[in-house]
């Protein structure tokens, strides 16, 4: 199994229920991989796994040729990791520029640089820049978070149901952005429910039923109306 | 009646209070949870300048107090690194109250070990500003309390600075507002709490030394300060910085103005009331964020 960011024989129980059983997959740098479930599949216990926030057991994870497993949440970041959610969870009380700003380890020049970089990426942040972040939009809310992580130049993007609560245009906004992030050579692992909204732009997908992956493939070959996907994504 | 000494005195009061508030606000809003031992981390400020300077006098040094209080605050920074290692460090995965358990025990520890070593009788700190009072348009005041009000002054405001200003500051309140979130941006999130340890007990001890001089030193004194700084983040809305400042203040205006007019007995039953008013009005404090606001 090849890519930037691999994961091999990856678990998640809480208290002995588990949530995430054994699974592999592997993310190749400009690909974008959906990571397509129902409610409860275990999709952000995956992620969350994978940055090091929820406690896993795993026989292989690496990014590169780094080895994540054992790391703390802010040595895989350093590695090459960044995240974005479930809820955004942007810093509510920091200003939009400083959400972005908050996560670089660079000289003050060239992290007023990238973040300019970062605002003219993304133009409606642009204009709230000096605004506390909650009171962005929902949709703001989510650039903002993406900004965040791709700010650090990472070389894994992880992205957990990005288009919740979004109206479809803004989400179709954010849809596209991932594929141009990608085309850039970032390997993104995107979590989604919405399955025919994320095979439009994933390369690959596997879906997770009850914590395992019960079917995987290249996403030009699944249509979101697949009876079996459906009936796998109903849960 | 109010006059212009008086509220010299009310304002320096509040300034060494603001110092104590802030260092607890800090603590509070970086690991989440109570550090209870920061009265008594107020009286071993007091405790480091007598014994200092009675050590140093002891030696044939007078030391002013502008030299002592630098060797103050880096001695109360390490009992904050202290009260990380013994009361965060160890827990920082648990619930907050394990903390806050733990620093109960660690604020008795202090109070009997000052008991021990530095005996039950108060005792005086030395002046930071020693000399007759000042003459300014008339009025006499204290050089106590102007140099209370300036140092205590350049301290909150270089705190300010450090928070609002830095991305030190930024990576502080990244922590304190989502810790698990700067934690996959890379923030190193335990070091910043442990410095917010440090810096709370330097501004504790501060206070402590500031207030020695005026209000006397003894060991017992530490959950009387440890009361009004909760009362003063509770006032200002829980985590609020410019909240647990402006509740310092009003703490001290009671106590200087309202214990002057009325007295001090009156003075702190309508301190409680207040407080009660104010929770009622405002359940989350003067400058607490409404529910929902916060994340
Ligand atoms: N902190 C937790 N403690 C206990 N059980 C949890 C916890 N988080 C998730 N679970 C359980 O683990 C399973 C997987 O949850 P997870 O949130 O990973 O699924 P998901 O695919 O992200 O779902 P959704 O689409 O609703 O976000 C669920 O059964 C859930 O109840
Ligand atoms: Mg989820």
């Amino acid at each position: 199994m090849t890519g930037v960011l691999r994961i091999e024989g990856l678990s998640v129980s809480y208290g002995g229920a588990l949530a995430v059983d054994n699974v592999a997959l592997a993310v190749p740098a400009g690909r974008i991989v959906a990571l397509l479930g129902a409610n409860g599949a275990g999709k952000s216990s995956l992620l969350q796994a994978v940055v090091g926030l929820v406690p896993s057991t795993v026989r292989q994870l690496s990014l590169g040729d780094t080895d994540l497993a054992g790391l703390s949440p802010e040595r895989r970041a350093d590695a090459g990791l960044s995240y974005v959610p479930e809820g955004r969870r942007v810093f509510p009380g920091l200003t939009v520029r400083e959400n972005i700003e908050v996560g670089m380890d660079a000289g003050a020049a060239e992290r007023g640089a990238r973040v300019a970089g970062m605002l003219a990426l993304f133009p409606d942040l642009a204009d709230k820049a000096s605004e506390r972040a909650w009171r962005l939009s929902g949709g703001q809310q989510q650039m903002l978070a993406i900004a965040r992580a791709l700010v650090r130049r990472p070389r894994a993007l992880l992205l957990d149901e990005p288009s919740l609560g979004l109206a479809p245009r803004v989400a179709q906004d954010v849809f596209h952005r991932l594929r141009a992030i990608a085309d850039d050579g970032v390997a993104v692992l995107l979590a989604e429910q919405n399955a025919a909204r994320a095979l439009a732009i994933a390369d690959e997908a596997v879906v997770l039923a009850h914590g395992s992956i019960l079917l995987s493939g290249a996403a030009a070959r699944l249509s979101p109306d697949d009876p079996v996907l459906t009936g796998l994504l109903a849960g | 009646m109010v006059t212009a000494q008086l509220l010299v005195n009310a304002l320096a009061l509040g300034a060494a209070y603001a110092l104590v508030a802030l260092g607890f606000v800090l603590v509070l809003n970086a690991a989440g949870a109570v550090n209870f031992a920061q009265g008594d981390m107020v009286m071993l400020g007091g405790v480091a300048a007598v014994t200092l300077s009675g050590l140093l006098t002891l030696a044939g040094v007078r030391l002013p107090g502008v030299v002592l209080l630098p060797l103050v605050v880096v001695v109360s920074g390490l009992v904050g690194l202290l009260v990380a290692a013994l009361g965060f460090w160890p827990l920082r995965d648990r619930p907050p109250a394990a903390m806050f358990v733990a620093t109960i025990a660690l604020a008795a520890v202090f109070e009997q070990s000052a008991m021990a070593f530095f005996g039950p009788e108060p005792r005086t700190a030395p002046a930071l500003w020693e000399g007759a009072a000042l003459m300014i348009g008339g009025v006499a005041f204290g050089r106590q309390p102007l140099a209370l009000i300036l140092v205590a002054g350049l301290c909150v405001a270089g705190v300010y600075l450090l928070l609002e200003r830095t991305q030190t500051g930024r990576r502080f309140r990244a922590v304190a507002q989502d810790r698990d979130m700067a934690r996959a941006l890379g923030i190193r999130a335990a070091r910043l709490v442990v410095g917010a340890f440090a810096l709370g007990g330097g501004l504790a001890g501060l206070a402590g030394a500031l207030l020695g001089h005026q209000f006397f030193v003894h060991a017992g004194q530490g959950p009387a300060y440890m009361v009004k700084a909760y009362i003063a983040a509770a006032i200002g809305g829980w985590g609020s910085v410019p909240g647990a400042l402006l509740g310092a203040l009003l703490i001290a205006l009671f106590e200087t103005l309202v214990s002057a007019a009325l007295s001090a007995v009156w003075a702190q039953a309508l301190l409680y009331l207040t407080l009660l008013i104010i929770l009622l009005w405002r359940p989350q404090g003067l400058f607490g964020e409404a529910i929902g606001q916060r994340a």
